[in-house]
Formats: structure tokens, sequence, C-alpha cells
């Protein structure tokens, strides 16, 4: 039980605390900037005056739509391993490797010793804190994730890079938490894709966060749970974000087993469909949850970052998402 | 001592200079219908010869196509199923390549051939023997969602082994000499050996005088080697990249089949050398009852940037002729 940790950071948060993963949608002024400024038709400082105002518009949205942790939003970021590859010492950028269909990206590199180039977000967060009275997650890329999503021409393997990493991001933890950041969330979407490698994700994670006062969430899409599942209660954090809203929630038939000693995040809206869910929907989704776990334990938030849907998708399935929330509040006060 | 080099499946369809970007153009064109279907094949066809002649400049004796024409290697079998549409993407093991979903939702059938006329065009391109690869009966099923028409992931393996069936028989007639089944889901569901034993055998029934090569990869393969011998394949291609166990294994157990080693890491950048590469050769070969045995990356290149894969592939070349000038 974490709550109490919070308590002791000097955050108040109601029954089941809502949040987001990360991402939202550029706003369409800014998507078409961020074009413009590739082609080099505006320069770096036109672009970041828009991507201040779109992030002070998600600010005001989350803040109308009643969420209780909020996030900048990402709107100066494009991938999540890139836009750290891209600022931290001893990455390349590499040639195109394709995703899928017709979309390519440039993969990034490592070519020497991974070096933290000084606060890579806490400007953006620092800046973001100061637009709302709420608390701003600081939000970072975990060291296996950001190793597995690169190539690695330097270390000798990967547990080696992964290591050289965590510690390099444990700097940029250090300065969110000195700047004032009291929740960090560390994502981690790659951590199930190779089961053996595990441990040393683990391990990864210890050095990044051992002994820093901050209340610590890793995001993890929706992967090969069953298969590091209880190993991954050992990540050294205080809350896991699963994503469960596409996966007939079979999750929460494995904690009934192995119970659940974290507290957990439960992605409960599908980012990857255009439709929005219904609040019966978003409770039931919710209430899987609070059976195998007390609601004191359990936070909502949708399954992934939300920069692949619409503005108004975006906003209708956080209000539905809301929506039922606080009819749970009540209904389990 | 025979060693032959080959490639292991996909290539990098583009390049990051500009005159290596005509598939990625032509295909955003195609699907904002600037051009027609006819048009996009052209330029498919020329970015195939091209990526068979980057195979066999940087030493290929054995080459494929690039699976050029592949979505991925799942949807590529079954859009054109009756029985089975196309979902959302998953991604691909532990890969950043995304495929679609087959949906299976009654009885598949095979309404016409898939690898057959890439065969024929790749074959017609290349001054050396080209090699069809095949998505395998039980990966395929393992990746499908089941909504219909079978009871099980087996049955639905079963199902897919008959449609795969008809594509060998008709690329033996046609004279693929080689045929690439590839088969890695088998290392995350060892459980399920039986099943992929019995789908292959569906599959094999049919390959006439061509030889088969199962190809794991993907995963760990050194549990599984030693069942992997009994199955009615001809020769066994494995990737050495997640099995730090797997040459002792060899060394200690043999191989009555012949084996294609993935020796070189298609999934990173790093170049591999002499002493990554030969205490490898020096524990393996030995053991080998019968050859050929075929060089390889570790499965399709298409993981890497396009240079680099052609980098990966010269460097494989170079390891080959001086590990045998070594020995001459």
């Amino acid at each position: 039980m974490n709550g109490q940790k919070l308590k002791r950071l000097g955050v108040e948060l109601p029954l089941l605390p809502t949040s987001t993963v990360g991402s939202f949608p550029k706003t369409p002024e800014l998507a078409e900037a961020r074009t413009k400024y590739a082609r080099k038709q505006i320069t770096r400082a036109q672009l970041e005056a828009l991507e201040k105002k779109a992030t002070e518009f998600w600010i005001h949205a989350q803040e109308e739509i009643g969420l209780d942790v909020l996030v900048d939003g990402e709107q100066y970021r494009g991938d999540m391993v890139a836009y750290f590859a891209e600022l931290m010492g001893g990455f390349q950028t590499g040639g195109l490797v394709r995703s899928y269909g017709n979309r390519y990206y440039h993969k990034p590199v490592i070519v020497g010793e991974v070096k933290w180039p000084g606060p890579m977000t806490v400007e953006w967060w620092r800046w973001t804190q100061s637009l709302t009275r709420k608390p701003v997650k600081g939000m970072l890329t975990g060291p296996y994730t950001v190793m597995d999503w690169s190539f690695n021409d330097y270390y000798r393997d990967r547990k080696s890079a992964c290591l050289a990493l965590a510690r390099e991001i444990r700097k940029e933890v250090e300065a969110l938490i000195e700047a004032g950041a009291k929740i960090i969330q560390i994502d981690e979407p790659a951590i199930s894709v190779r089961q053996e490698e595990l441990p040393f994700a683990i391990e990864a994670l210890h050095v990044t966060v051992d002994d820093l006062p901050a209340y610590f969430i890793t995001h993890a899409c929706y992967g090969a749970f069953e298969t590091i599942y209880p190993d991954m209660l050992e990540l050294p954090v205080d809350n896991l974000d699963l994503a469960i809203s596409n996966s007939a929630l079979d999750l929460l038939t494995i904690f009934e087993k192995d119970p659940f000693t974290k507290d957990l995040s439960l992605g409960v809206l599908d980012v990857h469909s255009h439709r929005i869910e219904t609040p019966a929907e978003i409770k039931a989704r919710v209430m899987r949850g609070v059976r195998v776990l007390p609601p004191e334990r359990v936070w909502v938030d949708p399954d992934c970052g939300l920069k692949t849907r619409t503005v108004q998708e975006s906003q209708s399935k956080l209000e539905a998402m809301l929506t039922a929330v606080r009819e749970l509040r009540t209904e389990l006060a | 001592m025979q060693l032959i080099l080959s490639t292991a499946g996909s290539y990098p369809r583009i390049g990051d200079a500009p005159d290596l970007q005509r598939h990625r153009r032509a295909y955003a064109q195609r699907e904002r219908g600037e051009i027609s279907a006819g048009e996009f094949t052209k330029v498919e066809d020329e970015v195939v010869a091209g990526v068979i002649r980057e195979q066999i400049e940087a030493g290929m004796e054995i080459v494929t196509d690039g699976l050029v024409r592949w979505y991925d290697p799942y949807s590529h079998f079954c859009r054109g199923l009756e029985g089975a549409s196309i979902n959302g993407l998953l991604r691909l093991f532990d890969t950043n390549l995304y495929f679609r979903q087959p949906v299976v939702k009654g009885p598949i059938r095979r309404k016409a051939s898939v690898i057959l006329p890439e065969y024929e065009f790749a074959r017609s391109v290349s001054p050396r023997p080209v090699k069809p690869v095949l998505t395998g009966p039980y990966t395929l099923a393992r990746g499908s969602i089941l909504e219909g028409g079978y009871r099980s992931t087996h049955e639905l393996a079963l199902a897919y082994a008959l449609v795969l069936a008809g594509e060998v028989r008709e690329l033996s007639r046609a004279g693929a000499q080689l045929i690439q089944i590839d088969e890695p889901a088998i290392v995350r569901h060892p459980e399920d050996l039986n099943v992929l034993e019995a789908a292959l055998a569906v599959v094999g029934r049919e390959r006439g005088a061509a030889r088969l090569l199962l190809h794991i990869s993907f995963g760990d393969v050194a549990p599984l080697y030693r069942d992997l011998q009994a199955l009615p394949v001809d020769a066994l291609g494995l990737d050495f990249t997640y099995s730090p166990k797997l040459p002792a294994l060899i060394a200690d157990l043999g191989s009555v089949k012949p084996l294609a080693l993935g020796l070189i890491d298609a999934r990173n950048t790093k170049l591999e050398t002499k002493e990554s590469v030969f205490p490898v050769l020096d524990a393996v070969l030995p053991a080998l009852k019968t050859g050929p045995t075929y060089l390889m990356p570790s499965c399709g290149l298409e993981f890497l940037p396009r240079a680099r894969a052609r980098l990966k592939l010269e460097t494989l070349k170079r390891l080959r002729d001086d590990y045998l000038g070594g020995r001459s």
C-alpha cells in the first residue's frame, strides 16, 4: 500500500486516482508546425512557442475533465525513445527501418558511452507544474526499453547497455526530484518481450530509482505478462500501470492466483479504438480490478498514450472515464 | 567443407538515399490512388531485382526475393484465404515490427497461389538459386484469432498446413530446390511440438524433389534442439543469437540433418568478427554428420537499415572465406 508514501510526499489524492499514460495528440496547429519545421519553413523558437501553447491547452483540458494527476502531454516529443536518444551522448540517429506497412522510423544506435547531457525533461516539467495546482508526473522512458529499441554498436551485450543507461537515466530522475516532482513514471513497454532478460531489466530499474524520494509508476503495454508474472512484481516501483482494456482482463485472473503487491493503474480505455467507451463499460472494467485489490490501491487511466487519437476522441474518452470513476467513488465510499 | 551463404528471408525494401526510397514513394502513391496496381507491381518488381542484385553482390549463393511484397509474415498468406480476414496490429515477437493479425471464422481455403508468382519472378531476374520462404502452419495458427471453423490451434495449424502444402507443391513443381518454412512461434510453445510435427508432415508430403528447411528464430532454440532433429523436414535453420548454449549442445549431440547456422545477428547493427564467429564454427562443424551447411543471418534482415544489412552479408562472406582460407 503506497498511499502512505504519497501522503509523506505531500500528495493527497482521492479514491481511484485518475491519470493518463503520457502522450496526448498533437493539436492540429502543432502538427502542421512540426511538418513546417521539418521542412525548415519555421524556426525552432516558433515551433517551441506552439509546443508550449499546445501543452497549455492540454493542461487546461485535463483540469476541466477533472483528472487528478496530470501529464505535460509530450507535445515536444516525437518517439518515446528517439526523444532521449537525440539528447543523450553516445547515440547516433540510425537508418530507416520499417515499423509496419509503409511506416518507417530512424532507430537510434548506441555508438559510444551513453551520457546524461543535463536535464532533458525538467524545464518542461517545471513550467507545466507552474500552470496547475494538481500534481504533474515526471515522464521518462526506462533503461530496458531505450536499450531494446536502439541498436547497440558499443556495449558488450544488451545487459551492459541497459545498466549503463540506467545509471544515466537516474540522473534525470534526481533532477526531476530536485525540481520538485513527487510522482515519476518510468515507462517500460518493452519489458515483457524477452522473459529471460527480466532479471537485468529489474536490476536496471533498481539502479535508476533506489533510495530516491518519489512515488514511481511503471507503464507497460499489454504483452506476455503471463510469462513474467509474478516476477515482474520485483520491479522497484510503487505502481504498475498495465494495459488491460483490450485483453479480456485476464491479468486479473492471474492476480487472483498470485496476489498483486503494488498499486495498480488499470488501463481501461482502448487507445487504439476510435470508439468512445461508455461509463458503464469502464465501471465494469474498474470493478474487475476492485474485486481483487482494495480500491485504495487502484488507479484508473487509458491503456496507453493517447497520441494516436484525435483531440476530440481523447477528451471524450477521458470524460467517460471520469464519469465512471465519480460514480464508483460514490458507490464505493 | 562446403559452407553455402544465404539470406534468411526478408531484406530492407528501402534505404536512406533518395534513390532507394522508390518503394516507399510508390506505396504512398498507390494508397492515394495516384498509381495503378499494375504500376505499383512494376516498382515492386524493380525493387525485388535490386534486392536480389544486392545479395549477390554481397556474396550470397542462395538468395530470396527479400519478401518485398509481404505486408507482414501473417497477413500475406491469410489475406486471400476464404474463411479468414485481417485484424489490427500486433507486435511481431520481440521486434519493433507489427503485423496484422488474421481472424479465422470458418473453414479456410486457398483461392490463389501466393508465393508461386513471386518465386517465378525472382527466379527470372536471379542468376543464382532462389529460396522461397513460407510462414509455417503452426506459427500462422498461433498468430491468428480463432473465431470459428476449428476447435483449437491444433486443428487450425493442420488447416493452414493443407493450404501451405498447395504452395509447396507448386513451388517444387516450378523447380524450387530449397524451400524455407519459418516457425518462430514454437520457441515460446515447446509443448506444441507434436502439433508442429503433424502440420509439417502435411506440408512435407507435397515437397516432391524440393528440400524443406525449417527455420526457427526470435528465441532460444537450445531447449528444443534434440526434438527438432526428429521433425519431418530436410534441414534446420537456427538463430544462434538467443542461444549461448547452442554451440556446445550441437557439438555434444551432433546433427543428423544439415544445418543453416544463423550466426550473423540480423537484429543489431554491430558487425561480427572472427573472434565471435570462428569459435562457434570450430565447435559446431565437426559435429555435423551431413551437409551441406548453410551460413545465414539469424533471421530476415529488414530489422536493419539497408546499408547495414548489406554490410552484414559482406561480413558473412568475408568470415566464411577467411575461415575456409585458414583451413586450406
